[in-house]
């Protein structure tokens, strides 16, 4: 009898109109105190990004349901297309700067060594007065 | 050195910090549990970063425009999965949120035949399979560690030998010449190289508390550390340069200034070591620079490739001399720079073979594992290899360390003799008659190079015999 009731306690719309009515308000009112130009500034948005997901995640354990499922996942790409639709796929990881700007700092030293090899060779050969 | 080994390196560091808690945060293995928010605030950060990727991507990417069944996209708590055609597994390498996972290792998912994600039989929810990503890391770890301390081991083992070769040649002064000079200055990189790994090897590599306080000391380490890797190339490009020199443009005139060779060996890697430390600190700016997975490291290694690369053809250049045109004006001069050109050639492409062949490591788990000893000995025990290339197997250095030696056992035998016995004078008469003869033989092989050496002997033969008649 008990696995009858456990299997049957996730209710997904229940699910659905929970995380609509609490987590997102909650959301709403942050990113507003934060500004709407902020928005793309992960910094920023990362703390409340994160409760976010831990309020998502507290409703499902309150309601027996495994986190995260299919709603999570419709609720977040909502959430996505409405706040960060124009930002950059930024996030705290580091990356390598652009091309642009790394191939010159690594062919930079490459020519200097080549030029300093060149150079030692003909001091070398003048050094012994042979030109 | 190279990226892959040193994502080795990155392996054993977090290995090694799995050492004190030996399980992750989150009990994986309970099929039922899904990965829930964890308290541990760094991983946590990573796994809210890629969360955050994956709702941007699944927003942008296209929809699923082939035909037939598929599963949608979605975040598991963990990766991000793509659509996938219905009856498939979809693999991609495990995260690295927790130091039990390997992120060389795969994780799957299955996409049944109707179109939804598998779910686990025991609990009926959607499941990813990431068992293999802690299953071997125990074998792992002690590979780590063997890794680890054959590092350890092979810097102390090149340290020694340098030290040893060093003392050689400031101890036989008769031995110095230009090129001595500038072994010694190789093999004082090579040294302070292997301290300063060995330095970075015990005090930050296996201390993630100072990793994660990220001082400017373990930052100013690295910074010297890829100034001395720069110093330890740039100085063989110099011995290479200086053999040029001396055989292809000068032929045998001796005496070059040594001044740009200096300026070369020890003044030009703080190019770009100071671009790189720059380049890090304004894009990269990871703790302490340990990272490997950027290509800012090739801001050092690009010009260390192009020494080693330049000092093949000088050395190719020069064989090419050597048995073309000496052959035969020259016999003598040729067959003794020929020796001292074959120590360099073998070198330089073992030195340089760790940079061609890195990007090639097997896939295979046993190969990877020769792949990795083969590499690891490669590069850690370069200090003894050169030591003993140019120092040890060095005919000269050799005769002159058995000349030392005979000198040695002669004088103690000598005043053993004294010591021991006054009465037996035609004993000590008749050994020491023996002994110049025995000098005088031994050192009639290396006569031809070094003339002024059996003159000493003999000299200090003469001495013996007069002090003791």
């Amino acid at each position: 009898a008990h696995h009858f009731i456990t299997a049957t306690a996730c209710q997904e719309a229940d699910y659905g109109w929970m995380i609509r009515h609490y987590c997102l308000k909650q959301f709403q009112l942050s990113m507003e105190g934060i500004g709407q130009r902020l928005w793309c500034d992960w910094d920023e948005t990362v703390g409340t990004y994160g409760e976010l997901t831990n309020c998502t995640a507290l409703i499902a354990e309150r309601l027996d349901c495994y986190w995260p499922n299919r709603l999570v996942d419709e609720f977040f790409v909502a959430v996505h297309r409405q706040y960060f639709r124009n930002c950059s796929l930024s996030g705290r990881a580091l990356r390598d700067p652009p091309n642009g700007v790394l191939c010159p700092f690594i062919l930079l030293p490459i020519l200097v060594t080549l030029l300093m090899t060149v150079l030692v060779v003909w001091r070398s050969k003048r050094s012994e007065g042979i030109v | 050195m190279n990226k892959t080994t040193h994502s080795c390196f990155l392996l054993i560091i977090l290995l090694i910090r799995m050492v004190p808690s030996l399980s992750s945060t989150v009990n994986y293995t309970d099929p039922t549990l899904e990965p829930v928010v964890t308290e541990n605030s760094v991983i946590r950060q990573k796994i809210i970063d890629s969360q955050f990727k994956c709702y941007e991507r699944m927003n942008r990417a296209p929809p699923y425009k082939k035909k037939g069944l598929f599963c949608n996209r979605t975040w598991d708590g963990w990766l991000c999965w793509d659509d996938t055609p219905a009856g498939r597994v979809t693999a991609q390498n495990c995260p690295d949120y927790f130091p039990d996972f390997d992120p060389t290792e795969r994780a799957s998912k299955y996409c049944d035949e109707t179109g939804n994600w598998f779910r686990h039989p025991e609990s009926n929810r959607t499941w990813s399979n990431y068992t293999l990503c802690n299953s071997f890391t125990s074998e792992k770890l002690k590979m780590a560690f063997i890794l680890y301390y054959m590092a350890i081991v092979g810097h102390a083992l090149s340290i020694t030998s340098l030290l040893i070769s060093l003392a050689i040649f400031f101890y036989f002064k008769s031995l110095s010449c230009q090129r001595i000079t500038l072994h010694k200055n190789l093999f004082f990189s090579y040294v302070l190289n292997s301290m300063f790994t060995i330095a970075h090897l015990i005090a930050v590599v296996p201390n993630p508390g100072l990793v994660k306080r990220d001082p400017v000391s373990c930052k100013v380490l690295q910074f010297f550390h890829q100034y001395m890797l720069g110093c330890n190339y740039f100085w063989m490009l110099c011995e290479g340069i200086y053999l040029h020199t001396l055989i292809v443009v000068a032929v045998f005139a001796e005496e070059q200034r040594l001044h740009w060779y200096y300026l070369l060996g020890w003044g030009f890697p703080l190019v770009p070591a100071s671009i790189h430390a720059v380049a890090r600190a304004k894009y990269f700016n990871d703790n302490c620079w340990m990272s490997v997975d950027t290509h800012l490291l090739y801001i050092v290694h690009g010009p260390v490739m192009a020494a080693l690369l330049v000092n093949f053809f000088f050395l190719l250049n020069i064989v090419r001399v050597l048995v073309t045109k000496l052959r035969d004006t020259h016999r003598a001069e040729s067959n003794m720079y020929m020796k001292a050109v074959r120590a360099t050639l073998i070198l330089v492409p073992l030195l340089g073979i760790q940079f061609v062949i890195i990007p090639w490591r097997p896939e295979n788990r046993l190969a990877g594992e020769i792949y990795d000893y083969i590499m690891h000995i490669l590069m850690h025990y370069q200090g003894l290899l050169v030591a003993t290339i140019f120092c040890f197997f060095n005919g000269e250095i050799q005769g002159a360390l058995k000349r030392q030696w005979t000198q040695y056992k002669t004088q103690w035998g000598q005043r053993r003799r004294e010591h021991c016995s006054t009465r037996s004078t035609s004993y000590t008469a008749t050994s020491i008659t023996e002994v110049p003869i025995y000098l005088y033989h031994h050192d009639s092989n290396n006569e031809q190079l070094n003339g002024r050496y059996v003159e000493d002997s003999e000299l200090v033969a003469l001495k013996s015999g007069e002090t003791s008649a």
